[in-house]
């Protein structure tokens, strides 16, 4: 474009425009005029633009250094002579006085004084800030030209060390060496320290003092860490925080209790956060919250989780506000709230093992009274165990769901501390315990409840359950109770027990409750079978008026608890001792078999006289009654099985003669424990007696004679004669032995079919793998015993399963 | 400071006496005219909402006048066409824009 207008040319500027001369002398005198002046607020009269053109020239004639050392010079003498005459003034005796022994003066004269200094401070650094910002708009030409040429810091930065350096760190007098910024950051502190007693303090002022020191830096490089608030005073207040917060911290924990000392530390850590947002800085409020916390808490926690007033008292006397202070105070030192969580989990051990000892105790209160009453008593305490752990369950959710925010650590703490007592190694008991608790809801608990009643106390069954490990264990239990329930008729309501299951299937998966659930399978079928048996019999059609009504429960082998149904469920079949029924009865039995064999064939039955009843109708002769006539009274008996082929052999007896206990035992083959158990509840219970024994004493002898017992009263036509120990108890200790060998034993086929099927997979595995495949596989059943799992492979070994690799500690599976 | 201190419009004055009114706004993309104005250092331009320019005549003064508005106008513009200046002013209006600090 130039070039296009080649011939224009460019003329030099006319020269004189700027004055070729220039009195730097005269002109600086009329600039410094104009400064003072401007410090002491006159600018109004001063021409923005003519002192402009002053320095402009200056600058433009290359004089810039001499003009920026005048100012600079003429800064430092303002600030030496003017200003700091004015702080001198507010530097009373009063305020020296403070710095070195606080006594003497009262806290208010102490107060005046401290805030007429910061007063004083404040209002110097305002107008040299003012003054300052004047003088760098009228040297901006200096500023923009001369000092970043010559890289010097610009007239303002400049002017704001010359503040720091005359003014913040001159000695406070000639004698004292402490300097002015010393003495202001103690001012400040010593108010702060006012307002944290309770004081009110003049938080705008100091927190325009806390600016100046953050707008200042110590060195003259302005890096941000370097600043005056940062390097001297925040290190200051910091570290008298924090020997305040110890020293009340001790006061505190001396005084009073866990709850207060939480109150008070979290109303600290908010005021701290409060002071750092009204009168300091932002950016000091982590710090000195890491401060506080450090103090109040960390340092603390333990202490305080510990003290006679701490988590434990709260957890006992539910103190919940309190458990969320404390927790609310470990939460801000401690992700894992690692103390909180300890102390949780110990006390909540202590209760659950003293709940277990209760329940041991008041188990084995009573043994030296009868075995059966001993039974009953621990039934009631296992019952009472369960209750107890579901009270402290709840006591401690809520805890957790109002003092712990529900924190999933805690509630994982929790669960952890509520498995380890239930399956602490010295309470063995829980498994039978809890099904014992859902047993007798099922029998009484849940009578005139609501659905969601029922429902409550299903879920809070299946809550503890999920503690338990050896879950293989519970179903042992639980099928034997079922089944008791079950073939008793004991149950109240069927939908209920299959509620149960269905709920356990969720919990512990189908595999869990397929036995269960065939149980209740074979007691449908069993009542199909036995109206089928009914209308066949009608079919029949040969009318006996003294035909028998039979029902009949069929069940599966496998899936029952043999043990409980045969009392000894490993004999054999034929090995049983067979009952012989009278002739009555023995041809509704041959009537049954023949039916079932029609309908299947190939099956055997093995019939189960312990576990059935009968319902007989007696007459009894006449007696006199109270009012003197006779009547014949008829009684219908529900008896066991047992119990009626007793009846019936006395039904063709003469009156006043007698059986003993061996002809019985010989006529009936019924097993000698359960003879004596049924004789005792015929001729001893006083309320059944319908037999005479013969000498009168509890205990079934041999030789005993038994007679029918004539002048036998009952108020009632019904008559239920019980046969002891039939209902669920705790069982007693060889029973317990008994169903833990059948555990371990059922324990060991479930390993080494763990086993085969992983190695089936992996082909070769180290001995460490295995054992760790195997674990998990069966965590969900139950906690194998290493010492177990070893012998377990030792067999497979043995049994040409596995075989071992030489030289490496790995087997390999052998096809 | 007075009522007149934000007047919309300000006065520029030429060391040949021109005068010449524009927006505050504008005048005061000159860094140098900013300062003077500024209502907080309180120099006697604040007062008089009037800045006297000794150092620029007023035919410069009236180019940087028109740059000013020509800077407020296309501030926020792509592709801005060039200004029309004539050669003879160059150097001083490159004087005047060091002095004013545009």
């Amino acid at each position: 474009m130039i070039a296009g207008r080649g011939r224009q040319r460019i003329r030099p500027p006319r020269r004189g425009l700027h004055g070729d001369d220039l009195d730097f002398d005269s002109t600086w005198v009329s600039i410094e005029a104009a400064f003072r002046e401007i410090h002491t607020k006159n600018a109004s009269r001063l021409s923005y633009e003519e002192l402009y053109r002053h320095a402009y020239r200056i600058v433009l004639k290359k004089r810039g250094d001499e003009l920026y050392k005048n100012v600079y010079e003429f800064e430092k003498n303002w600030l030496a002579s003017e200003v700091r005459g004015s702080i001198d003034q507010l530097l009373s005796p009063n305020l020296l006085a403070n710095v070195q022994n606080v006594g003497g003066t009262t806290a208010n004269e102490r107060r005046v004084s401290g805030e007429k200094f910061l007063k004083g401070l404040k209002q110097a650094w305002g107008d040299h800030q003012v003054c300052m910002s004047m003088l760098a708009d009228v040297l901006m030409y200096m500023d923009r030209v001369y000092c970043q040429d010559h890289r010097r810091p610009s007239i303002y930065t400049a002017a704001m060390f010359l503040f720091r350096n005359e003014i913040l760190q001159s000695n406070i007098s000639e004698t004292d060496e402490r300097d002015v910024l010393g003495l202001l950051n103690h001012v400040i502190l010593e108010q702060i320290q006012m307002e944290r007693d309770g004081d009110i303090i003049d938080k705008h002022l100091i927190k325009s003092c806390v600016h100046m020191l953050d707008g200042l830096h110590a060195d003259d490089l302005e890096s941000d860490d370097q600043r005056l608030y940062n390097v001297s005073f925040e290190r200051e207040y910091l570290d008298t925080s924090r020997i305040f917060y110890r020293t009340e911290a001790e006061a505190l924990l001396r005084d009073s209790d866990a709850g207060a000392y939480c109150g008070h530390a979290r109303s600290r850590i908010h005021e701290e956060e409060d002071r750092c947002r009204s009168t300091l800085l932002d950016s000091t409020t982590k710090k000195i919250q890491n401060v506080v916390e450090a103090e109040l808490i960390q340092n603390r926690i333990h202490e305080l989780v510990e003290m006679e007033s701490g988590v434990r008292f709260m957890i006992d006397n539910d103190r919940r506000v309190e458990l969320n202070l404390i927790y609310d105070l470990n939460a801000r030192v401690d992700e894992n709230k690692s103390e909180v969580t300890r102390a949780i989990q110990r006390r909540l051990v202590e209760m659950g093992t003293a709940i277990n000892s209760d329940a041991i105790a008041a188990s084995q209160a009573t043994s030296t009274s009868a075995q059966e009453k001993n039974l009953n008593q621990q039934t009631v305490a296992a019952i009472k165990w369960v209750e107890d752990v579901l009270v402290l369950k709840d006591k401690f959710d809520r805890i957790w769901r109002e003092s712990f925010n529900s924190d999933n650590l805690l509630q994982t703490a929790i669960t952890r501390s509520f498995a380890d007592f239930i399956n602490s190694p010295t309470f063995p008991r829980s498994s039978e315990y809890i099904s014992l608790f859902i047993d007798e809801n099922m029998k009484k608990g849940i009578k005139g409840k609501t659905e969601a009643e029922i429902d409550l106390v299903l879920e809070k069954a299946i809550t503890l359950l999920r503690y338990v490990q050896d879950k293989d264990l519970f179903e042992r239990y639980y099928k034997k109770h079922l089944c008791r329930r079950l073939l008793m008729n004991k149950s109240i309501s069927n939908e209920v027990e299959k509620q149960m299951i269905s709920k356990m299937k969720i919990e512990l998966g189908n595999n869990f409750t397929a036995k269960l659930e065939a149980m209740f399978k074979d007691m449908a079928i069993s009542e199909e079978l036995t109206s089928g048996y009914k209308r066949y019999v009608e079919g029949l059609g040969d009318r006996d008026p003294k035909r028998i009504e039979l029902s009949i429960n069929v069940l599966t082998s496998l899936t029952w608890p043999m043990e409980t149904i045969g009392g000894t469920g490993e004999d054999d079949a034929s090995k049983r001792p067979q009952c012989n029924f009278p002739a009555s009865v023995e041809k509704i039995k041959r009537g049954f078999e023949l039916y079932y064999n029609e309908k299947h064939s190939g099956r055997t039955l093995t019939w189960l006289p312990n576990m059935g009843t009968a319902d007989v109708k007696a007459v009894f002769p006449r007696v006199p009654q109270k009012d003197g006539s006779l009547k014949e009274r008829r009684h219908e008996l529900n008896v066991s099985t047992y119990a009626m082929v007793i009846l019936l052999l006395f039904n063709e007896l003469p009156v006043e003669q007698s059986l003993s206990f061996n002809e019985i035992q010989a006529q009936t083959n019924i097993p000698h424990n359960d003879l004596v158990r049924n004789l005792q509840s015929l001729a001893v219970a006083p309320k059944t007696r319908i037999l005479r024994k013969e000498p009168m004493s509890k205990d079934v002898k041999p030789d005993d004679q038994f007679f029918f017992n004539e002048g036998f009263k009952g108020n009632f036509v019904k008559i239920k004669v019980g046969v002891v120990s039939n209902g669920n108890k705790v069982e007693s200790d060889r029973e317990r032995r008994e169903t833990e060998k059948k555990n371990d034993d059922s324990r060991n086929f479930c390993i080494e079919a763990a086993v085969v099927r992983i190695m089936k997979q992996r082909k070769e595995l180290s001995h460490q793998n295995l054992m760790t495949e195997t674990l998990s596989q069966l965590a969900a059943q139950f906690k194998p015993d290493v010492h177990m799992i070893k012998k377990r492979l030792e067999s497979l070994i043995e049994r040409e399963y596995l075989e071992r690799v030489e030289g490496a500690e790995s087997y390999r599976y052998l096809a | 400071m007075s009522d007149s201190s934000s007047t919309e419009y300000v006065t520029l004055v030429s060391n040949d006496g021109y005068e010449y009114k524009i927006l505050r706004s504008a005048a005061c993309i000159a860094g140098t005219i900013k300062k003077a104005l500024d209502p907080h250092s309180g120099f006697l331009e604040t007062t008089q909402n009037r800045v006297e320019l000794p150092t620029i005549n007023g035919v410069v003064l009236e180019k940087v006048c028109e740059y000013l508005y020509y800077h407020q106008k296309h501030a926020e513009s792509k592709d801005v066409p060039d200004m029309d200046i004539q050669p003879e002013l160059c150097l001083e209006l490159l004087i005047a824009a060091d002095y004013l600090d545009v």
